[in-house]
């Protein structure tokens, strides 16, 4: 009867786990809860971060009104009921997605299907609770418990259990938490230092209690000599409690000295800890701050090439980080003010460490090296097919290399001086405009003009407008429905929505242009 | 008289695929190269008129040149130093002439201005703004392409108006350029120097017999506008 019974209930708890790990609902709860506590490039972690961080400073700000001033009825249900109540679903939903235990259950049974073993139940149910367990036992989830615990009114001693509730603005402010794991960096010698501080103390309060206790009237008990002998060891010394014998003396200076020794040495070790973190935080808040946005460049190598593409006025628009190997050339890209940070591109972590699931990417290749650039461009393409590449070569010949690489622009610099060396040579009157048009120069600017929804031009034929009064050029129109580019297009075409025109002027006349074409009353964007 | 003489020193990364395309422009190239493994590598390409290996620092030599007053000195040594020395050396011993260099670095592009240079291409400027095209102008960046590859899809060129074309004494304005299939781009201001006068400025201009005007298109059209306007009277459509 019992036996039938327990194989009743390990069915049902299995056949339960199944189902609710194949229902794609469960599974799109899970991944969002996970999503709004965990992924920091979430835009909703930050309003729900936010959130519990109000209510953290709200709880607590009652609990230091309450010391002098009545609190009306509402806040105080407030605090109790509504505060904690979140702060327990939270708890909940944290200890949730800390393991998967339906999952490992199926797991089990399915490994255990397969090899035709009788599935048990009770161990694997054990081994998911021993990892729930061994979540429960973290800090930072003892930190959860003990903020919902205020909520328990009839025991007072409780309210200042809010206070673990300010310990959980650990989680939801970043510098701290980094702050926290620069100094588990030096874990090691801060423990050292904490078991020697311990066991100095405790020695000094022995010895103070042994010679101190019969005489001194402010010594009665250990609490006291531990008391004062922490406080003598820290150097901050109320005086309160002070040692009155010869001998009670000598033991504060010795506890004194070796309390100054130690205070020097945990600054240095935290310092030291800072100062070697200091540059990796700094350089993760930059990638953390480029891979928010919504369209970014990598720039591989700070060289004379990517020098002359900051000078060039367009490169404000950008969002960018430089990568280099060379930390020196990283310097130098600091101090010049752009954002850069001591990497290898070529390396597939460094790559991968930047959003490129959601954000469109381009990554520059720019050094001289052949082989470094066309391994970065493996690299890119390896980590998302979509990840765009522009690389520079040194030469026509290994252009092919760089194609099948997968680079989508390739640059040639040498080419192109040439060619425009012999450009300056044969056709030496018009080089000029050449030149302009070729390094962008504000006079002849090469520019697109989209025909947006707001646009006037929509429905207009080429020939009814009129470039020369706007001192343009028209040089072609791209049509977006076949998705052809028109050289020189006859009077007769028509402009339909989103049709490009590629313009040569100076920077301002394009810009009238495209202003005065624009029907929006709030302007146009570009 | 022979004709116009191009001295290019330097037969390195650029000086080699320069020469090729003068070469191949029937220019009259003489190369000159200060490393012997490159001067043999020149000769044995029997493309240059002549050949010169000689000492670039030495004064004494570069005074031997040939070089007429009208003719033009192309300094692409491998080596920036030297190049940007080669230049100094070459503007105090023929001030008149037209020297080029090509700038491999972002410092030596006023160096070699301040040595005397007339024209300095620098090499990042352009590729700089080939980048910020292909971030930003994807249709520009296909269209600039048309000049540059092999095919020369769109190209350049200086028409100059013969006597007794019907272009003579017109206004630009009056002129269908698009007829033709061509992009009338500016022209060349004779009184002025030579100097290239873009048609974004506001030019208002009556053309006469002599002018240059500088149009773009596909070659085949620029030919057929050529012809064209050798002809006293428009045609008709």
């Amino acid at each position: 009867m019992g036996k039938s019974f327990r194989k009743r209930l390990e069915s049902g708890i299995i056949h339960w786990a199944i189902r609710l790990s194949r229902s794609p609902r469960y599974r799109h709860a899970r991944k969002t809860v996970r999503d709004l506590l965990e992924n920091p490039k979430n835009p909703y972690k930050r309003l729900f971060d936010s959130f519990i961080i109000f209510l953290i400073l709200s709880s607590v700000f009652i609990l230091i009104w309450e010391v002098k001033h009545p609190v009306p009825a509402w806040l105080d249900y407030y605090d109790i009921y509504f505060v904690s109540l979140v702060f327990l679903i939270e708890y909940l939903l944290r200890l949730w997605i800390s393991s998967d235990l339906t999952g490992e259950l199926v797991e089990a049974y399915e490994k255990a299907v397969a090899v035709g073993r009788d599935f048990r139940v009770g161990p694997a149910l054990l081994r998911g609770i021993k990892k729930k367990l061994a979540y429960m036992v973290t800090p930072a989830a003892i930190v959860d418990l003990l903020a919902i615990l205020p909520a328990y009114r009839p025991l007072r001693v409780l309210r200042i259990f809010v206070l673990f509730r300010f310990l959980k603005l650990l989680r939801y402010t970043r510098s701290i938490n980094q702050f926290v794991e620069v100094l588990a960096t030096k874990r090691f010698e801060l423990l050292t230092l904490l078991g020697l501080l311990f066991f100095v103390t405790l020695t000094g309060a022995i010895a103070i209690y042994v010679l101190e206790d019969t005489h001194n009237p402010n010594i009665n008990n250990l609490f006291e000599a531990i008391y004062w002998s922490l406080v003598t060891i820290t150097t901050v010394g109320y005086g309160d409690i002070a040692p009155v014998s010869e001998m009670g003396r000598m033991i504060a200076m010795i506890i004194i000295l070796l309390g100054v020794a130690m205070i020097s040495f945990a600054t240095s070790v935290i310092v030291s800890a800072f100062s070697e973190k200091l540059h990796e935080l700094k350089e993760e808040r930059i990638v953390e701050s480029i891979n928010r946005t919504a369209e970014f460049l990598i720039i591989c190598g700070y060289g004379q090439m990517t020098k002359m593409f900051f000078r060039q006025a367009e490169a404000k628009r950008y969002n960018y980080i430089i990568l280099d190997k060379d930390p020196e050339r990283v310097q130098e890209a600091i101090h010049d003010g752009y954002d850069a940070i001591v990497d290898d591109a070529s390396r597939h972590t460094t790559l991968s460490r930047f959003n490129v699931k959601n954000s469109k990417v381009t990554v520059l290749c720019m050094s001289h090296d052949d082989v470094e650039n066309i391994y970065i461009t493996l690299n890119a393409k390896s980590i998302d097919p979509r990840i765009r590449v522009i690389a520079r070569a040194s030469s026509p010949k290994i252009v092919s290399k760089y194609e099948r690489a997968g680079a989508d622009h390739i640059l040639l610099p040498n080419q192109a001086a040439s060619t425009m060396m012999v450009f300056a040579i044969l056709k030496p009157i018009i080089y000029k405009a050449i030149h302009a048009i070729f390094t962008g120069q504000n006079v002849a600017l090469l520019d697109e003009v989209r025909v947006h929804e707001h646009s006037s031009l929509i429905g207009a034929t080429v020939g009814s407008i009129n470039f020369r009064a706007y001192h343009l050029i028209l040089i072609g129109v791209q049509k977006v429905r076949e998705d052809r580019f028109v050289f020189n297009p006859e009077d007769s075409l028509v402009l339909e929505e989103g049709d490009v025109l590629l313009v040569m002027g100076h920077k301002a006349s394009t810009a009238y242009f495209r202003e005065s074409s624009c029907l929006n009353e709030k302007g146009c964007l570009r | 008289m022979s004709k116009e003489q191009i001295f290019l020193f330097g037969y390195g990364k650029f000086g080699r695929s320069i020469a090729d395309d003068l070469v191949e422009h029937d220019a009259e190239v003489v190369l000159i190269e200060s490393d012997e493994a490159l001067y043999h590598e020149a000769r044995k390409t029997h493309r240059f008129d002549r050949c010169i290996l000689m000492d670039v620092t030495d004064d004494a030599a570069l005074e031997a040149l040939p070089v007429r007053v009208d003719e033009q000195l192309v300094c692409v040594m491998d080596d920036d130093h030297l190049n940007v020395f080669l230049v100094l050396s070459l503007r105090a011993l023929f001030p008149q002439s037209r020297i080029l260099a090509i700038s491999d670095s972002i410092h030596a592009t006023r160096k070699l201005k301040m040595a005397g240079a007339n024209k300095v291409i620098d090499l990042y400027a352009i590729s700089a703004n080939r980048i910020h095209n292909i971030l930003n102008k994807p249709i520009a960046t296909r269209f600039l392409e048309g000049f540059l590859n092999a095919d020369h899809e769109y190209s350049f060129r200086e028409i100059v108006i013969p006597e007794g074309s019907f272009l003579h004494g017109r206004t630009l304005e009056e002129i269908d350029f698009r007829r033709y299939g061509v992009i009338f781009v500016g022209m060349i201001d004779v009184e002025l120097g030579n100097s290239f006068i873009f048609v974004t400025t506001g030019l208002e201009h009556k053309l006469d017999a002599g002018d240059i005007i500088v149009c773009i298109g596909h070659d085949e059209d620029l030919d057929r506008f050529e012809k064209a306007i050798h002809k006293a009277k428009e045609e008709a459509e």
